[in-house]
Protein backbone atom coordinates (compact mmCIF):
# COMPACT_ATOMS: atom_id res chain seq x y z
CA UNK A 1 0.00 0.00 0.00
CA UNK A 2 1.29 3.43 -0.89
CA UNK A 3 1.62 6.12 1.73
CA UNK A 4 1.06 9.45 0.04
CA UNK A 5 1.59 12.85 1.58
CA UNK A 6 -1.18 15.28 0.74
CA UNK A 7 0.34 18.73 0.23
CA UNK A 8 -2.90 20.38 1.32
CA UNK A 9 -3.60 18.30 4.45
CA UNK A 10 0.19 18.21 5.09
CA UNK A 11 0.00 14.67 6.36
CA UNK A 12 1.03 11.23 5.15
CA UNK A 13 -2.09 9.19 4.50
CA UNK A 14 -2.83 5.69 3.27
CA UNK A 15 -3.54 5.01 -0.39
CA UNK A 16 -7.11 4.03 0.54
CA UNK A 17 -7.98 7.71 0.96
CA UNK A 18 -6.80 8.66 -2.52
CA UNK A 19 -7.93 8.13 -6.05
CA UNK A 20 -5.57 7.93 -9.03
CA UNK A 21 -6.19 10.71 -11.50
CA UNK A 22 -3.89 9.84 -14.39
CA UNK A 23 -0.66 11.21 -15.77
CA UNK A 24 0.20 14.75 -14.76
CA UNK A 25 1.01 17.74 -16.95
CA UNK A 26 -0.39 16.57 -20.27
CA UNK A 27 -0.22 19.68 -22.43
CA UNK A 28 -3.44 20.38 -24.29
CA UNK A 29 -2.87 21.72 -27.82
CA UNK A 30 -3.26 25.49 -27.61
CA UNK A 31 -5.45 25.73 -30.71
CA UNK A 32 -7.32 22.41 -30.97
CA UNK A 33 -8.97 23.32 -34.30
CA UNK A 34 -5.65 23.61 -36.05
CA UNK A 35 -3.90 20.40 -34.97
CA UNK A 36 -4.02 17.26 -37.09
CA UNK A 37 -5.77 14.07 -35.99
CA UNK A 38 -2.54 12.37 -35.00
CA UNK A 39 -1.59 15.14 -32.57
CA UNK A 40 -5.09 15.27 -31.12
CA UNK A 41 -5.12 11.48 -30.80
CA UNK A 42 -1.82 11.62 -28.93
CA UNK A 43 -3.24 14.20 -26.56
CA UNK A 44 -6.43 12.27 -25.89
CA UNK A 45 -5.21 8.66 -25.81
CA UNK A 46 -1.45 8.27 -25.70
CA UNK A 47 0.28 8.15 -22.34
CA UNK A 48 3.97 7.83 -21.49
CA UNK A 49 3.63 4.65 -19.41
CA UNK A 50 7.31 4.75 -18.42
CA UNK A 51 9.36 2.17 -16.62
CA UNK A 52 10.82 4.41 -13.95
CA UNK A 53 9.92 7.78 -12.54
CA UNK A 54 6.42 8.91 -13.44
CA UNK A 55 4.63 12.17 -12.72
CA UNK A 56 1.04 11.45 -11.88
CA UNK A 57 -2.02 13.06 -10.34
CA UNK A 58 -3.74 11.82 -7.23
CA UNK A 59 -6.92 13.11 -5.67
CA UNK A 60 -7.43 13.09 -1.91
CA UNK A 61 -11.04 12.00 -2.23
CA UNK A 62 -11.58 11.10 1.41
CA UNK A 63 -9.91 14.26 2.70
CA UNK A 64 -9.62 17.68 1.11
CA UNK A 65 -10.73 16.41 -2.35
CA UNK A 66 -7.88 18.30 -4.03
CA UNK A 67 -5.87 16.96 -6.96
CA UNK A 68 -2.09 17.17 -6.65
CA UNK A 69 1.07 15.88 -8.32
CA UNK A 70 3.07 12.86 -7.16
CA UNK A 71 6.37 11.62 -8.58
CA UNK A 72 6.36 7.84 -8.24
CA UNK A 73 8.66 5.09 -9.50
CA UNK A 74 6.62 2.56 -11.46
CA UNK A 75 8.93 -0.36 -10.63
CA UNK A 76 9.88 0.18 -7.01
CA UNK A 77 6.72 2.19 -6.16
CA UNK A 78 8.98 4.62 -4.34
CA UNK A 79 7.49 8.09 -4.02
CA UNK A 80 9.92 10.97 -4.52
CA UNK A 81 7.50 13.59 -3.29
CA UNK A 82 4.15 15.25 -3.72
CA UNK A 83 3.37 18.83 -4.60
CA UNK A 84 0.44 21.00 -5.47
CA UNK A 85 -0.06 21.00 -9.24
CA UNK A 86 1.38 24.52 -9.49
CA UNK A 87 4.48 23.78 -7.40
CA UNK A 88 5.12 20.45 -9.10
CA UNK A 89 4.92 21.90 -12.58
CA UNK A 90 8.09 23.96 -12.12
CA UNK A 91 10.02 20.86 -11.01
CA UNK A 92 8.53 18.78 -13.80
CA UNK A 93 9.51 21.31 -16.46
CA UNK A 94 12.99 21.60 -14.99
CA UNK A 95 13.34 17.82 -15.25
CA UNK A 96 12.02 17.64 -18.80
CA UNK A 97 14.28 20.45 -20.02
CA UNK B 1 -56.04 7.98 5.92
CA UNK B 2 -56.35 11.01 8.20
CA UNK B 3 -57.66 14.14 6.58
CA UNK B 4 -54.96 16.46 7.88
CA UNK B 5 -53.20 16.71 4.54
CA UNK B 6 -49.47 16.71 3.97
CA UNK B 7 -47.57 17.28 7.19
CA UNK B 8 -43.83 17.01 6.58
CA UNK B 9 -41.60 16.40 9.57
CA UNK B 10 -37.90 15.81 10.07
CA UNK B 11 -36.69 12.35 10.77
CA UNK B 12 -33.17 11.44 11.81
CA UNK B 13 -31.50 8.98 9.42
CA UNK B 14 -31.11 6.67 12.44
CA UNK B 15 -34.71 6.99 13.65
CA UNK B 16 -35.39 3.31 12.98
CA UNK B 17 -32.90 2.32 15.70
CA UNK B 18 -35.11 4.10 18.26
CA UNK B 19 -32.05 5.44 20.09
CA UNK B 20 -34.14 7.55 22.47
CA UNK B 21 -35.80 4.45 23.89
CA UNK B 22 -32.46 2.73 24.40
CA UNK B 23 -30.60 5.71 25.88
CA UNK B 24 -29.36 5.66 29.48
CA UNK B 25 -27.23 8.06 31.52
CA UNK B 26 -23.55 7.70 30.68
CA UNK B 27 -21.42 5.76 33.18
CA UNK B 28 -17.66 5.20 33.33
CA UNK B 29 -17.89 1.41 33.03
CA UNK B 30 -15.44 0.81 30.17
CA UNK B 31 -18.18 0.46 27.60
CA UNK B 32 -18.47 2.47 24.39
CA UNK B 33 -21.09 5.15 24.83
CA UNK B 34 -22.55 6.48 21.66
CA UNK B 35 -25.51 8.47 20.38
CA UNK B 36 -26.55 10.52 17.43
CA UNK B 37 -26.90 14.30 17.60
CA UNK B 38 -29.87 14.61 15.29
CA UNK B 39 -31.13 17.53 13.25
CA UNK B 40 -28.15 19.84 13.53
CA UNK B 41 -27.56 22.41 10.81
CA UNK B 42 -24.61 22.00 8.44
CA UNK B 43 -23.40 24.40 5.79
CA UNK B 44 -20.38 24.31 3.50
CA UNK B 45 -18.61 27.64 3.07
CA UNK B 46 -16.50 28.09 0.00
CA UNK B 47 -14.29 31.09 -0.46
CA UNK B 48 -10.86 32.43 -1.15
CA UNK B 49 -8.78 33.38 1.88
CA UNK B 50 -6.78 35.74 -0.34
CA UNK B 51 -9.85 37.96 -0.51
CA UNK B 52 -9.63 40.31 2.44
CA UNK B 53 -13.30 40.51 3.37
CA UNK B 54 -14.04 36.78 3.44
CA UNK B 55 -12.53 35.69 6.77
CA UNK B 56 -13.63 38.96 8.32
CA UNK B 57 -17.24 38.51 7.27
CA UNK B 58 -17.36 34.90 8.47
CA UNK B 59 -15.99 35.95 11.85
CA UNK B 60 -18.38 38.87 12.08
CA UNK B 61 -21.49 36.79 11.28
CA UNK B 62 -20.72 33.56 13.13
CA UNK B 63 -18.37 34.76 15.85
CA UNK B 64 -16.00 31.96 14.82
CA UNK B 65 -12.51 32.60 13.46
CA UNK B 66 -11.93 31.03 10.05
CA UNK B 67 -9.48 28.15 10.68
CA UNK B 68 -6.61 28.38 8.20
CA UNK B 69 -4.50 25.42 9.28
CA UNK B 70 -5.20 21.97 7.85
CA UNK B 71 -7.70 20.12 10.04
CA UNK B 72 -8.18 22.96 12.51
CA UNK B 73 -11.55 23.48 14.15
CA UNK B 74 -12.75 26.76 15.60
CA UNK B 75 -15.39 26.47 18.26
CA UNK B 76 -17.65 28.72 20.24
CA UNK B 77 -20.84 28.45 22.28
CA UNK B 78 -22.90 28.83 19.12
CA UNK B 79 -21.28 26.22 16.92
CA UNK B 80 -18.24 24.89 15.17
CA UNK B 81 -16.36 25.88 12.01
CA UNK B 82 -14.06 23.24 10.53
CA UNK B 83 -11.34 23.34 7.89
CA UNK B 84 -12.15 20.71 5.26
CA UNK B 85 -10.06 21.94 2.35
CA UNK B 86 -7.92 25.03 1.58
CA UNK B 87 -11.00 26.76 0.16
CA UNK B 88 -13.80 24.93 2.00
CA UNK B 89 -15.10 24.97 5.54
CA UNK B 90 -17.95 23.20 7.28
CA UNK B 91 -20.14 25.17 9.64
CA UNK B 92 -22.18 23.24 12.21
CA UNK B 93 -24.74 24.88 14.44
CA UNK B 94 -28.35 24.84 15.51
CA UNK B 95 -30.51 24.44 12.44
CA UNK B 96 -32.39 27.70 12.77
CA UNK B 97 -29.31 29.72 13.65
CA UNK B 98 -27.48 28.23 10.69
CA UNK B 99 -30.25 29.29 8.35
CA UNK B 100 -29.95 32.86 9.69
CA UNK B 101 -26.16 32.79 9.34
CA UNK B 102 -26.16 31.51 5.76
CA UNK B 103 -28.66 34.19 4.75
CA UNK B 104 -26.45 36.88 6.32
CA UNK B 105 -23.30 35.42 4.78
CA UNK B 106 -24.84 35.22 1.31
CA UNK B 107 -26.00 38.83 1.60
CA UNK B 108 -22.51 39.85 2.75
CA UNK B 109 -20.78 37.96 -0.07
CA UNK B 110 -23.07 39.63 -2.60
CA UNK B 111 -22.62 43.11 -1.08
CA UNK B 112 -18.82 42.82 -1.07
CA UNK B 113 -18.74 40.98 -4.41
CA UNK B 114 -16.71 38.14 -2.91
CA UNK B 115 -16.08 34.95 -4.84
CA UNK B 116 -17.66 32.86 -2.11
CA UNK B 117 -20.80 30.87 -1.40
CA UNK B 118 -22.63 28.91 1.25
CA UNK B 119 -24.32 25.59 0.61
CA UNK B 120 -26.76 24.27 3.18
CA UNK B 121 -26.30 20.52 3.49
CA UNK B 122 -28.27 20.03 6.71
CA UNK B 123 -30.36 17.30 5.12
CA UNK B 124 -27.31 15.36 3.99
CA UNK B 125 -25.21 14.85 7.10
CA UNK B 126 -25.46 13.61 10.64
CA UNK B 127 -23.22 13.43 13.68
CA UNK B 128 -22.52 10.70 16.22
CA UNK B 129 -20.87 11.10 19.62
CA UNK B 130 -18.51 8.30 20.54
CA UNK B 131 -16.99 8.09 24.01
CA UNK B 132 -15.69 5.62 26.55
CA UNK B 133 -12.15 4.54 27.38
CA UNK B 134 -11.86 2.37 24.26
CA UNK B 135 -13.45 4.72 21.75
CA UNK B 136 -10.19 5.20 19.86
CA UNK B 137 -9.73 1.43 19.64
CA UNK B 138 -13.12 1.15 17.96
CA UNK B 139 -12.05 3.62 15.30
CA UNK B 140 -8.76 1.81 14.85
CA UNK B 141 -10.66 -1.39 14.10
CA UNK B 142 -12.39 0.38 11.23
CA UNK B 143 -9.97 2.82 9.67
CA UNK B 144 -6.31 3.19 8.77
CA UNK B 145 -5.76 6.65 10.24
CA UNK B 146 -3.72 7.08 13.39
CA UNK B 147 -6.77 8.21 15.37
CA UNK B 148 -5.08 8.73 18.72
CA UNK B 149 -2.88 11.39 17.13
CA UNK B 150 -5.73 13.83 16.44
CA UNK B 151 -4.98 16.88 18.62
CA UNK B 152 -7.71 18.61 20.59
CA UNK B 153 -9.58 21.08 18.44
CA UNK B 154 -8.80 19.23 15.23
CA UNK B 155 -10.68 17.09 12.78
CA UNK B 156 -9.58 14.53 10.25
CA UNK B 157 -11.40 13.40 7.15
CA UNK B 158 -10.75 9.75 6.43
CA UNK B 159 -12.34 6.39 5.66
CA UNK B 160 -14.07 3.98 8.05
CA UNK B 161 -14.96 0.71 6.35
CA UNK B 162 -15.06 2.37 2.89
CA UNK B 163 -17.32 5.22 4.04
CA UNK B 164 -15.92 8.75 4.18
CA UNK B 165 -16.25 10.24 7.66
CA UNK B 166 -14.90 13.20 9.54
CA UNK B 167 -13.62 12.50 13.04
CA UNK B 168 -13.71 15.60 15.22
CA UNK B 169 -11.98 15.85 18.57
CA UNK B 170 -13.02 18.80 20.71
CA UNK B 171 -12.08 17.37 24.11
CA UNK B 172 -10.41 14.26 25.51
CA UNK B 173 -13.76 12.81 26.56
CA UNK B 174 -14.69 11.42 23.16
CA UNK B 175 -14.93 12.15 19.47
CA UNK B 176 -17.66 13.22 17.10
CA UNK B 177 -18.02 11.21 13.92
CA UNK B 178 -19.63 13.07 11.05
CA UNK B 179 -21.02 11.08 8.15
CA UNK B 180 -23.45 11.29 5.29
CA UNK B 181 -27.13 10.67 5.80
CA UNK B 182 -27.11 8.10 3.02
CA UNK B 183 -24.40 6.14 4.85
CA UNK B 184 -25.83 6.68 8.33
CA UNK B 185 -27.36 3.23 8.76
CA UNK B 186 -24.17 1.56 7.53
CA UNK B 187 -21.79 3.66 9.67
CA UNK B 188 -23.95 3.24 12.78
CA UNK B 189 -24.05 -0.54 12.39
CA UNK B 190 -20.32 -0.53 11.72
CA UNK B 191 -19.58 1.42 14.93
CA UNK B 192 -21.95 -0.76 16.92
CA UNK B 193 -20.40 -3.96 15.58
CA UNK B 194 -16.82 -2.78 16.16
CA UNK B 195 -17.72 -1.70 19.71
CA UNK B 196 -19.27 -5.07 20.60
CA UNK B 197 -16.17 -6.59 22.29
CA UNK B 198 -16.05 -3.65 24.71
CA UNK B 199 -19.78 -3.36 25.23
CA UNK B 200 -21.92 -0.87 23.39
CA UNK B 201 -24.43 1.44 24.98
CA UNK B 202 -26.50 4.39 23.86
CA UNK B 203 -26.03 7.40 26.12
CA UNK B 204 -28.52 10.11 26.85
CA UNK B 205 -27.60 13.40 25.26
CA UNK B 206 -27.00 15.99 27.92
CA UNK B 207 -28.04 19.55 27.19
CA UNK B 208 -24.72 21.24 27.96
CA UNK B 209 -25.16 24.95 27.41
CA UNK B 210 -21.41 25.64 27.16
CA UNK B 211 -20.60 22.96 24.59
CA UNK B 212 -20.17 23.98 20.93
CA UNK B 213 -22.14 21.00 19.64
CA UNK B 214 -24.28 19.64 22.49
CA UNK B 215 -25.58 23.15 23.15
CA UNK B 216 -27.07 23.17 19.67
CA UNK B 217 -29.49 20.48 20.88
CA UNK B 218 -30.57 22.40 23.95
CA UNK B 219 -33.28 24.23 22.09
CA UNK B 220 -36.39 22.15 21.47
CA UNK B 221 -35.76 19.82 18.57
CA UNK B 222 -37.49 21.12 15.48
CA UNK B 223 -38.97 17.71 14.84
CA UNK B 224 -42.09 19.11 13.22
CA UNK B 225 -41.84 21.66 10.46
CA UNK B 226 -45.02 23.67 10.49
CA UNK B 227 -46.10 24.94 7.12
Amino acid sequence: MLVITCPYCQEAREEEEFSYAGEAYIARPAVPEEVDDATWGDYVFHRKNPRGWHWEQWQHVAGCRKVFAVKRHTVSYEIAGSWTLADGKALYEEEQA
Amino acid sequence: MPKQGFQPFMESPLHHFKLDAEAQPRRADGRIWCNELPHLGYAVLRGDTAEAGFAQLVQQVTGLALPLKAGAVSQGPQGVLMWTSPDEWLLVSHRQRLADWTAQLDAGFAAQQLFAQTVDSSGGLTLAWLSGTEHITVLRHLGVYDFESIPLGHMVSTILGKATVQVIRLDSDGVFVLFRRSFADYVWRLLRRAAQPYGFAVCQLEARSDHPLFAQLAAPRPSLILA
